[in-house]
């Protein structure tokens, strides 16, 4: 699973975040913290203070949200690269290599700490699990966002930004690979998913649990993410402008192989199944037959897939725990590099 | 890696032919010149080592007189562990007390819950041999559930080793109908003989997860899910194709740890003693003064919410203030269970050490081994904070 000897990982990342400690030192500052501002329920604003749902009375600009947070002055230096204003539904391929590109040149920088991505929650974990495919480096990058708007009562936003920013100048952050903050806990993209459509405590891992806790006293950390990620990932999308086509598709009790089927006559590339059904198997033969990959995931939410070795025989791949919307991220990524069934496997087990 | 991966396969197919094969008979149809790895299977004892009556009985076995399954038994029980491993046993169980008189109730309790320290010394010395012994290559050590996850703590600070050391236990007996015990004792094998188990600190394998002994926890009493390292979450998974790591604990442990079990006092009678109080609604101070007087060198106070002893004048904060004064070393845990105990400055006027997010029986005993070390306040902090 592991390429480098975690040893040797952890060594690198800390020489990477040493050379940015170093240098911030010696002008005597506060790391330096690039915001990347997407928009999302952060950076929206509702009509009253009691609206925290339907909320789409104007957005907040980076200014606004700096200027609202007078106590991050104390922590770091921030610096702000508008990427969007946007709810996390209209996120795409243009906009996520826009953010990665953005977020490699800064982190490329000697005297850049790391990164804050503000983002919406609705599709954040998979923003978050593309940035840490495609981030080349070990600094820390943190996406962060709110259940509730800017101008609600008892707003999440202003803490989960403060610790999101206060992790990314963490030097025991970097090597973690990319990770979400709200709600004070520390996530791994990897395995974080949104797990309730309101509550602030939204984002879990559900058996794998958080890295650490933005705790008032210190940042606690617990967990080290294995596999491969950022620094050790072997995507690179500094040349790519766009990413293969690939959707999702659920299993339920007689499921229809139509949406299969169109997606094929459609030419994706690849096609995610959420769960499975009998009556997938024609269509999912067809889909193979026209070289379209097929990634099998589950719809319970936690634990690996399993595949039988008919199917493996026949060229599915497992998603292993990710759910759908992540596995759909990892093989557009990995359909950049091959379409040979045992590759793709070997790359849905170390990412 | 590549035996890691071959060998489940391998399990796998013969999963059916093996099932009637008798103990550690290595079939023929092992890939030729494939090295089994050695793992020692180390006996505490516990529900996967007791037997009850009844296939229905799971809650009523044990005690003493009790028939129960020795270590021998579990290889000739489970022969699908010879196609992973080659398995030594050793027995640290305790002896086993005599039957009840005719006409006497056998007491009752588990037998986890009588683990000493005589025992954790024991089997912690044993461990550190096996460290260094070339023969071996990974540890299994079975426990009863009540306590294993203090025992395993125990390993986790005390044994200075990088081979995987795994402890498994079960909900039900062995002789229990769908006893969880043959599956979790084939995957804390297979977790022991995998190399990437190696460096990750002691850890614990039942239930198909694989979790840091820092973490994991005793949540329910006769579920079989019943471990979890609660708001922090398993570090992977024995799953029937691979054993496989997410994560890795960060906190210092084992060949990272500044203690050892033979720079501790040669005599476990002699570790500082450290006892536990709970704190709820009204909860006298008068108890931390009967553990101050008893002469205790250390007081764990599971507090309310984020760990806060009750005030007032009969309360435990001033309770604290008098064991303190008499140099007895107090810290605190909260009995939410989930979330760290933090370092405030009203904490840290009071003196108390906050126990971070460890439950008060594991608190207690790195507090009974950092007090071999050290006395500061400032010091217990700090190793606190980095266990």
């Amino acid at each position: 699973m592991q390429r480098l000897p975690s040893r040797l990982r952890r060594a690198f990342a800390f020489l990477c975040f040493a050379t940015a400690a170093v240098s911030c030192a010696a002008n005597g500052a506060l790391p330096t913290v690039k915001l990347f501002t997407t928009g999302g329920t952060i950076q929206s604003k509702g009509a009253h203070r009691g609206k925290l749902s339907e909320y789409s009375d104007g957005r907040v600009t980076p200014q606004e949200l700096i200027d609202d947070l007078p106590e991050l002055k104390t922590v770091a230096q921030l610096e702000v690269v508008e990427i969007s204003n946007i709810g996390s539904g209209g996120m795409n391929a243009d906009l996520l290599l826009k953010l990665a590109k953005g977020i490699n040149a800064e982190l490329a920088k000697p005297g850049v700490a790391g990164a804050v991505v503000t983002h919406g929650t609705g599709t954040l974990e998979e923003t978050a699990y593309f940035l840490n495919l495609t981030v080349k480096s070990a600094k820390p990058v943190v996406v962060v966002g709110a259940m509730r708007p800017f101008t609600a009562i008892s707003r999440d936003g202003p803490f989960n930004l403060y610790n999101a920013v206060r992790v990314a100048a963490t030097p025991e952050a970097a090597g973690k690979g990319v990770m979400v903050l709200l709600n004070d806990t520390i996530h791994a993209a990897r395995f974080v998913t949104k797990n309730n459509t309101y509550r602030i405590e939204t984002f879990v891992a559900r058996e794998l649990g958080p890295l650490g806790f933005a705790d008032s006293d210190r940042i606690a950390f617990y967990r080290t993410p294995l596999g491969r990620h950022t620094a050790t990932s072997e995507f690179d999308i500094s040349k790519l402008e766009s990413l293969p086509a690939v959707d999702v598709v659920y299993g339920y009790q007689e499921a229809s192989p139509a949406p299969i089927e169109a997606l094929v006559a459609a030419g994706v590339k690849g096609i995610v199944l959420v769960d499975g059904s009998p009556s997938f198997a024609k269509a999912i033969a067809l889909a193979q037959s026209k070289g379209v990959v097929v990634v099998q995931s589950d719809r319970k939410g936690s634990g690996r897939v399993l595949l039988s070795e008919r199917s493996a025989g026949r060229g599915l791949i497992s998603a292993d725990n990710l759910n759908g919307q992540k596995a759909r991220i990892l093989l557009r990524l990995a359909l950049t590099k091959t379409t040979e069934a045992k590759e793709l496997q070997r790359i849905f087990n170390e990412y | 890696m590549k035996r890691s991966r071959l060998l489940p396969t391998v399990s796998c197919l013969l999963f059916c032919t093996l099932a009637s094969a008798r103990a550690q008979e290595i079939p023929g149809i092992l890939p030729p010149g494939l090295k089994l790895p050695r793992i020692t299977l180390l006996s505490m004892g516990g529900t996967i080592a007791s037997r009850g009556d009844t296939r229905l009985n799971v809650t009523n076995y044990g005690g003493p007189g009790a028939p129960r399954v020795d270590p021998e038994h579990w290889v000739a029980d489970l022969p699908d562990m010879a196609l992973v491993a080659k398995i030594t046993t050793e027995d640290f169980r305790p002896p086993q007390p005599p039957p009840p008189a005719p006409g006497t109730a056998a007491p009752t309790g588990g037998a986890a819950g009588g683990t000493t320290s005589e025992q954790l010394y024991k089997v912690a010395r044993r461990l550190q041999e096996l460290a260094a012994d070339d023969t071996v290559d990974g540890i299994v050590v079975t426990h009863g559930t009540n306590t294993m996850a203090e025992s395993a703590w125990f390993m986790n600070l005390v044994v200075s080793i990088k081979k995987p050391v795994v402890f498994v236990g079960s909900q039900r007996p062995w002789t229990g109908m769908s006893g969880d015990g043959p599956l979790n004792m084939l995957n804390a094998v297979r977790v022991a003989a995998t190399p990437a188990a190696a460096g990750k600190g002691v850890l614990h394998c039942m239930n198909q997860n694989i979790n840091p002994a820092r973490d994991v926890t005793k949540l329910s009493a006769y579920r079989m899910d019943t471990f979890s390292s609660i708001d922090l979450g398993v570090i992977g998974v024995a799953d029937p194709d691979v054993v496989k790591f997410y994560a890795e604990p960060v906190r210092r442990h084992t060949f990272k740890s500044e203690f050892n079990i033979a720079s501790l006092p040669a005599d476990p009678k002699t570790l500082p003693a450290v006892e536990c109080v709970y704190a709820y609604t009204e909860a006298p101070g008068y108890l931390i003064d009967a553990l101050t007087e008893r002469g205790v060198k250390g007081i764990i106070v599971d507090g309310t919410g984020a760990g806060s002893p009750t005030g007032g004048p009969t309360g435990q904060t001033e309770a604290i203030k008098r064991a303190q004064a008499k140099g007895i070393v107090v810290a605190v845990t909260a009995r939410t269970r989930g979330g760290r105990v933090q370092d405030t400055p009203r904490r840290r006027e009071s003196g108390i050490i906050p126990a971070d997010n460890l439950t008060p029986e594991k608190a207690r005993m790195l507090l009974q081994i950092a007090l071999t070390k050290t006395t500061d306040p400032k010091e217990l902090k700090r190793i606190f904070d980095e266990y």
